[in-house]
């Protein structure tokens, strides 16, 4: 919501006045060391991958420094089962799954454990129930634009059918689309939504039934003929969605009405004594995906 | 206590005195238009004896029966000096002829001139219209909340940022008054141009410290802009053809030297100009982006003792386009009786209406909808008196009563099936009552003091739920503890605040005095806003339960001197504020359609200290001003900052404004501003994290408003062109034509971090600048 009042405040303000963006060069300062643990373990039937990482200085514009010496050990609190993660490269930590396994399942609380050299890194989380995707839409758009910009080549939109769960508890998604196989990745294409809906309203999410827009955009981006897409609806704990909307405010935030910088929140605790701290984020979620090919 | 206090306040007013006393009161007027004058004076020659005009243009002056000399002097007009043998009290009105401007006249009476060394107000910037008209202007639109910003100790975090920051308080801490009325949102176009329609405003005041005692409600500075009477001699009409906008104004009297009527208005027409050049697949063709004021006043002089007004102010921005519309605006109402009881006590009651609303709303062709507004209303009653009680005291009391009625937001979402979802937060309702006493005292012939009290009353009502949080960690929501409804005008929690108010003023000789001041200011509400500028959807919140009212305290002294008869006039201040109470918000508040919005809010401690160095021309060809302030202003917030006293997101260290205006001839006139400011402070990181591919900008130390962003410059130029004057037909005519912003600097708004496009990796700092350019205009200006 923040971001589409922005958005319109920006247009306006481009009417009248030559308002402008550049590219400067700026020294910054560089801050200690942090570890930043990405583990995002989801049920689907394929190797989970945990991130072990340093944060790096804001201009680096290289792959984060991996950590090749932690041990990460994934704990299903509920079932008493354990799995451990084992290092293969550039700060990844895998389990490899076979066929028939999946380690995350609806409702059950995990723990993970990040351990670096003796310090023990912990955090926790439920797992969530998924939303059903119906279907996907591919709409074709002939390109004249109906009124905003030029007009262009015929293109398609793909629309995301999907229901929520229409009972007391509310839902977190995170819903990722893919272009040929290609995570849509710009941060004004993460795609969250709370019961189906562009919420949060306070923090009462409003229930709906068939997912609305503009939650069913599949990454607001154009698809050609030929184009597969490709959408993956995660169940997040309520936490999860603060952290993305909180994150994806600080990613882009310039304007006129850009708010005040603030540190992201991590769900990593970190020893009191720990000389080194770590941050970041663990969520486990159901999973559930469809594919279409546009004709 | 109160009693002892009222026989002490009673005793140093009357004092000792014996001799027998006459009054002599009345009106001063411009000659030409019959408008009231503000802040003229009307002296017993070689004496320190003398009286000012009040905001209505009376005067009430006690002396000792026998025979004055008296002078009345307004600058800008000629002085009137007369002899009269008083042996009883009389009223006598003055009506004043302006002063040649273009003669470089010998001064027999300098009262007027010096009002800045006698006047125990300090901390005061008074602008009139015409100053105002030859200042340089965005855009070629003269504009007095621009020209405020170029005052010592006025600031803004930049361009399109609406409102201006006073003394390092916020933008929702001025108490702008249009005859009156509170206005709350004082800007078109997010803060390019002001509310105020230049050819409607007769008088600007700012007040930035030593408050006196009958103003309140705010707490960094009060802004009180008052209207023209409209013309009661004869018809004029005055216009404009701008850039942006063209004004037209009509006044005339209705009957001739006692009632009369002014109507001014505006509109812009960019949407006009640009829409037939547009092709039918433009989404501006069918966008509407626009915004007017309309300013209507009436007065009517009943009698020698009573005259009425009334005024209104309607203005409103519109922007949409068939996805979203978008408008904003104010609308004041304000009644108001003069009346005087005997010569010596004025007296004004004042009844005022004000709203402020907003509606924003957006939709897709297949009925999806979203519609949001909010508002808020005040209601207020207002009698003001003032005694003269003799030529020693002036003595002010009065009392207001003001109500509150304010809707934080009413939503409705609709969704494809045509099922809506309502989001409707109850109506909150306040009334905030206040009384103030106060004593303009001249205790020696050099030393004057003015003392008073404000006492403000604030109740919290019903009806509606006021909510109960449990206190937790320090910058995280609180939970919710308990909800409890309440009636209709029920209380739900009330703050009083005595507000003391004391200036004094040390005449060292006749060109020098030093000044003094303190007060102790209040204020009930808020705006919420944690974004660099403030949008105009943001909310305002009044004082509950769980809010407690903003207190400021502020010091200041004062050097003031003049040089060569007048000719300069300097000062330096030096001031000390510390605030209670003042909002912040917890990261990532949410803030939009929350009901229980106050617990995304904290307050914290703000503190704001400076020296202000002035130096002005008033007289000659040559004009102007040029000022220099250092200051800073910091705040204090628990869970922010490692509980460390941050730099405010408007503190700027160095502020150089400069002002100038020079007469060539008779017709031809040049102006220059130039503006140097430190670049407003930001939160950059000193490093990035990445989770789930995201590059996250993070600062490791956790220190909010570590770095300052580039230097903020700017240098205008002006040129007004005045057509020889028609004799016959009495029509003036000029041209101005100006450049904003002359050497085509890109000044910073704010520096931001992102990652770049399509590169996973790849971030970069990006400058975000309003004005890239240099922006020239011309404007054509009749009046007849």
């Amino acid at each position: 919501m923040k971001n589409i009042i922005k958005f319109i405040l920006l247009f306006v303000i481009g009417i009248g006045f030559s308002s402008c963006e550049d590219v400067v060069q700026i020294k910054l300062d560089e801050g200690s060391k942090l570890y930043v643990i990405d583990a995002f373990v989801t049920n689907t039937r394929s190797n989970q991958i945990i991130k072990v990482v340093t944060n790096d200085t804001y201009f680096s514009n290289r792959e984060p420094q991996g950590v090749s010496n932690a041990q990460v050990l994934l704990k299903d609190v509920s079932s008493g089962e354990q799995f451990n993660f084992s290092y293969t490269s550039n700060g990844n930590y895998v389990y490899t799954l076979n066929v028939n396994d999946t380690i995350a399942k609806p409702n059950h609380q995990y723990e993970l454990n990040v351990t670096i050299d003796g310090v023990i890194y912990t955090s926790f989380t439920t797992q969530y129930r998924p939303a059903k995707i119906d279907s996907i839409e591919a709409i074709f758009d002939d390109g004249q634009g109906g009124g905003f910009g030029p007009a262009t080549k015929p293109y398609y939109n793909c629309l995301l059918w999907a229901k929520d769960k229409t009972d007391k508890n509310t839902d977190y998604y995170w819903i990722k689309a893919f272009r040929n196989d290609t995570l849509i990745n710009a941060t004004t294409d993460l795609n969250l939504a709370i019961d189906g809906t562009n919420g949060p309203v306070g923090d009462i999410g409003v229930d709906s039934t068939v997912f609305t827009p503009p939650i069913v955009f599949l990454g607001f981006s154009r698809y050609s003929s030929g184009n597969t897409c490709k959408v993956e609806i995660h169940s997040i704990a309520k936490e999860t969605y603060f952290f993305f909307v909180q994150a994806a405010a600080q990613i882009n935030n310039g304007g006129l009405f850009a708010t005040t910088p603030e540190n992201v929140k991590t769900n990593i605790i970190s020893p009191k004594d720990s000389k080194t701290k770590a941050i970041g984020w663990f969520n486990m979620a159901s999973v559930d995906a469809q594919k279409i090919t546009l004709p | 206590m109160g009693f002892r206090f009222l026989q002490f306040f009673l005793f140093l007013c009357l004092g000792f005195y014996s001799q027998e006393k006459v009054v002599i009161d009345g009106y001063i007027k411009d000659a030409k238009n019959g408008e009231s004058l503000i802040g003229a004076t009307v002296f017993k020659l070689g004496s320190n004896i003398g009286a000012t005009s009040n905001e209505y243009g009376f005067y009430s002056l006690t002396l000792t029966k026998g025979t004055h000399v008296i002078a009345v002097s307004l600058l800008g007009y000629k002085t009137y000096t007369f002899s009269i043998d008083l042996d009883k009290s009389l009223t006598k009105n003055f009506e004043l002829g302006e002063e040649d401007t273009n003669l470089e006249e010998v001064v027999v009476s300098a009262e007027a001139e010096d009002k800045n060394i006698k006047s125990v107000e300090m901390s005061v910037a008074k602008l009139d219209i015409k100053q105002i008209n030859k200042i340089p202007a965005l855009l070629g639109e003269v504009d007095v909340i621009r020209a405020i910003q170029l005052l010592p100790g006025v600031t803004t975090v930049g361009e399109g940022a609406s409102g201006f920051n006073v003394r390092g308080g916020n933008i929702d801490q001025n108490l702008i008054l249009l005859d009156e009325a509170p206005v709350y949102n004082s800007s078109h176009l997010f803060g390019f141009f002001s509310v105020f329609n230049p050819d409607a405003v007769k008088d600007v005041k700012l007040i930035k410290g030593g408050i006196p005692a009958q103003y309140g409600g705010r707490v960094s500075s009060i802004l009180d802009v008052r209207m023209k009477e409209g013309n009661s001699k004869k018809l004029a009409v005055t216009g404009g053809l701008g850039t942006i906008f063209s004004r037209l104004s009509i006044e005339a009297p209705l009957i001739k030297d006692k009632a009369s009527f002014i109507i001014a208005g505006r509109r812009s027409y960019l949407d006009a100009l640009v829409k037939p050049f547009l092709k039918e697949t433009n989404a501006l063709k069918k966008a509407d982006f626009y915004f007017y004021d309309l300013t209507a006043k009436f007065n009517y002089r009943i009698n020698d003792k009573n005259t009425v007004f009334a005024s209104g102010y309607l203005g409103r921005d519109v922007f949409g386009a068939t996805a979203f519309k978008f408008n904003w605006g104010n609308t004041t109402a304000t009644a108001r009786w003069n009346h005087i009881f005997n010569k010596k006590v004025f007296m004004n009651a004042t009844a005022f209406y004000s709203n402020y609303d907003y509606l924003l709303s957006f939709g897709t062709n297949n009925g999806q909808a979203f519609n949001w507004r909010s508002n808020i209303v005040n209601y207020s009653i207002k009698p003001d008196f003032a005694w003269y009680l003799n030529s020693k005291n002036t003595i002010r009391f009065g009392a207001q009563a003001l109500y509150y009625d304010f809707l934080p937001y009413n939503a409705t979402g609709t969704f494809l099936d045509g099922s809506k979802a309502k989001f409707v937060a109850d109506r909150r309702y306040g009334v905030e009552y206040s009384a103030y006493l106060s004593n303009e005292h001249k205790i020696l012939p050099r030393l004057t003091i003015e003392y008073g009290i404000r006492v403000s009353m604030y109740n919290y009502l019903g009806k509606g739920k006021a909510y109960y949080f449990r206190d937790t960690i320090a910058n995280t929501t609180k939970p919710l503890n308990e909800t409890r409804t309440y009636g209709s005008n029920k209380l739900i929690k009330d703050y009083i605040n005595p507000e003391p108010r004391f200036s004094a003023n040390y005449v060292v000789n006749s060109f020098s005095s030093v000044k003094v001041s303190y007060n102790r200011m209040a204020q009930y509400i808020q705006l919420i806003s944690n974004t660099a500028a403030s949008t105009p959807l943001d909310v305002y919140t009044i004082a509950s339960n769980n809010l407690k009212p903003l207190i400021a305290d502020q010091g200041s002294i004062g050097y003031f001197r003049n040089f060569k008869e007048n000719m300069f006039e300097t000062s330096v201040e030096l001031y000390y504020k510390y605030m209670q109470n003042q909002l912040d918000y917890i990261d990532n508040a949410d803030l939009f359609i929350n009901p229980t919005v106050e617990n995304q809010l904290v307050q914290g401690l703000g503190r704001a200290y400076g020296s202000e160095f002035y130096i002005k021309k008033s007289k000659g060809k040559l004009q102007g001003w040029i000022s220099y302030t250092l200051s800073k202003t910091e705040r204090l917030v628990r869970g922010i900052s490692n509980d460390d006293w941050f730099f405010s997101r408007y503190d700027r260290t160095h502020c150089v404004n400069t002002s100038v205006n020079y007469d060539f001839t008779k017709h031809l006139n040049a102006s220059i501003n130039f503006v140097y400011l430190t670049g407003v402070p930001g939160t950059f990181p000193n490093s990035k994290i990445q989770v789930q591919n995201l590059n996250i900008p993070y600062n490791t130390d956790g220190i909010r408003n570590n770095y300052r962003i580039t230097p903020y410059h700017r240098l205008d130029l002006g040129m007004t062109y005045n057509f020889k004057k028609n004799d016959r037909r009495k029509y003036k005519q000029n041209i101005v034509v100006s450049v904003y912003n002359a050497y085509n600097r890109r000044n910073a708004f704010s520096i931001y971090f992102r990652t770049k496009a399509g590169e996973s990796n790849q971030t970069e700092a990006v400058r975000f600048s309003i004005i890239g350019s240099f922006i020239p205009a011309i404007t054509y200006n009749f009046n007849f």
